[in-house]
């Protein structure tokens, strides 16, 4: 494996990245968050392992926000196996490689028992957190992008719109500019980027 | 024999008549003669009932009734019951093979003394092969058991590895001892209940976890975006806004999740916060404001 990542996801939605292994996995995780799709999305709503290994020469395109850069990136194959505990469903685990190729038969086995050990693991971090919070061990190492949220209300402000839309409006900002989501909501929290201006320049 | 003795007799047709049409007309006798393959074939099927009720939705009740009742059916038994420790230490009856009054008191007499409390202290079967004579262990539970027409008793730990949550307690209408293959069976399925129990606890501790992981995450969430309000409505950092949020929930002894949903949805006006409406504005505004900054900023007259 070239590297690994491991996400949280409640409900539909990707909430951020518990640990990722190097720069390559961290893009794979910050795409998924910032476009909604992708392996680890699929395979938690899926509730399956999810493989691609020939992301550049799918035999089925999927993912196609996804794929163009995680390619870009030298992600060449890449695979998402679900994080649960019986009916519990936490995320999913992401590892990717630089060339393309199946998982053998035993890769495959370590990685479903990698999984079903960073569910626990979560589970245990998040038993020493007082009611209502979250772990200290999960929120100083875990990557949950709260500042894509702050950046959210802010843009509600400026466009008068819900925190919801707003989010939409970030992500589509930072897909159409082809930029990083979390560098996007950054700027716009350091006021450095203000929608109510972007979209002036930007509507045509 | 006294009524309840007979009773736990009685009870264990009732039992068969409701599991097993085919089986409620040979008696109990059968198996105090030693029917092995009655026994053996009882045991198998009370294991797949067990391993049944795991998958199924799960009620530990139900299930420590099953092995009361099978350990009446199968061994050479005259009542049987399972106490589980609460979580104040105290052992409490869970369940029973007869509902006779006086066979609960026998068991929650032993919240005080008997079989059932050594056991589990102990972690060790225990036994009084004849509650009659005069040295027994257990004075005032040994009488009333006698009352209740038994006269010896067994009582074996539920325990895995290191954690015990109980006993199983079989009571017998004679004195002697019980046979091995008898306890080992009795045992095993003692072994199963309990393996049930602490997996469903697991399984219940871990969706409490992550129901509070989840309820966590998202106030958090709900907070970061109530942030970004206020710091748009009040042109403050995330840290003024955090405090201005903060501060709001404490004086008005609301809960900050509730605050910042509050702000969120346009029921609390973020500018109505009190605290610092710092004017950070002078050092960004030209370059901040040239585009609708008429929108967001109605604090700034």
């Amino acid at each position: 494996m070239s590297g690994a990542g491991i996400m949280l996801m409640f409900g539909d939605v990707a909430q951020g990245s518990v640990c990722t292994t190097n720069e390559v996995s961290r893009l794979i995780e910050d795409l998924q968050c910032s476009l909604g799709e992708g392996p680890c999305i699929d395979a938690h709503n899926e509730d399956r392992p999810v493989l691609e290994p020939d992301l550049a020469a799918p035999i089925t395109p999927r993912w196609l926000a996804f794929t163009g850069p995680a390619v870009e990136a030298g992600v060449r194959a890449v695979f998402g196996f679900p994080l649960q505990l019986g009916a519990i469903r936490l995320g999913a685990l992401n590892l990717y490689r630089d060339r393309p190729g199946t998982l053998s038969r035993e890769q495959h086995a370590d990685a479903l028992v990698m999984a079903d050990v960073a569910a626990q693991a979560i589970l245990v971090l998040q038993s020493a957190a007082a009611p209502g919070e979250l772990a200290r061990a999960l929120e100083d190492n875990a990557d949950f992008q709260f500042v894509v949220h702050q950046a959210s209300g802010m843009v509600s402000v400026q466009l008068e719109v819900t925190v919801g839309e707003a989010l939409v409006r970030l992500r589509a900002f930072a897909f159409g500019n082809d930029r990083p989501l979390v560098e996007v909501a950054r700027d716009v929290v350091a006021r450095s980027l203000r929608f109510d201006e972007q979209n002036d320049e930007k509507d045509p | 024999m006294t009524d309840l003795a007979r009773g736990g007799r009685k009870r264990r047709k009732v039992v068969r008549a409701r599991t097993g049409p085919g089986t409620h007309d040979c008696g109990g006798d059968d198996q105090r003669n030693g029917d092995p393959m009655g026994r053996e074939a009882i045991l198998t099927r009370t294991f797949v009932e067990l391993a049944d009720t795991l998958v199924a939705d799960f009620d530990v009740v139900e299930l420590l009734t099953l092995v009361a009742d099978r350990c009446v059916e199968a061994l050479d038994v005259g009542a049987a019951g399972l106490m589980l420790a609460a979580p104040d230490g105290d052992l409490r009856v869970m369940a029973s093979s007869s509902d006779a009054m006086r066979l609960l008191e026998l068991f929650e007499l032993q919240s005080q003394e008997g079989p059932c409390l050594d056991c589990y202290r102990s972690g060790q079967p225990e036994m009084d092969q004849d509650l009659g004579a005069n040295n027994g262990r257990w004075p005032t539970f040994a009488a009333e058991a006698l009352a209740a027409g038994f006269h010896s008793v067994n009582a074996l730990p539920m325990r895995l590895r290191g954690e015990l949550i109980g006993a199983l307690n079989l009571f017998h209408v004679d004195a002697g001892e019980m046979q091995q293959v008898d306890v080992d069976a009795a045992q095993a399925l003692a072994d199963v209940a309990t393996i049930a129990i602490l997996q469903h606890r697991a399984a219940l501790e871990a969706d409490a976890l992550n129901d509070q992981l989840n309820y966590a995450l998202k106030s958090r969430i709900v907070i970061e975006q109530a942030k970004g309000i206020v710091g748009g409505r009040k042109g403050v950092d995330m840290e003024q806004a955090f405090t201005t949020l903060r501060n709001h929930a404490r004086s008005h002894n609301l809960r900050l999740t509730d605050v910042a949903r509050d702000v969120i949805n346009g029921t609390l006006s973020a500018t109505a916060l009190d605290g610092p409406t710092l004017r950070r504005k002078p050092s960004h505004a030209p370059h901040l404001r040239c585009g609708g900054g008429e929108h967001s900023s109605p604090q700034t007259g």
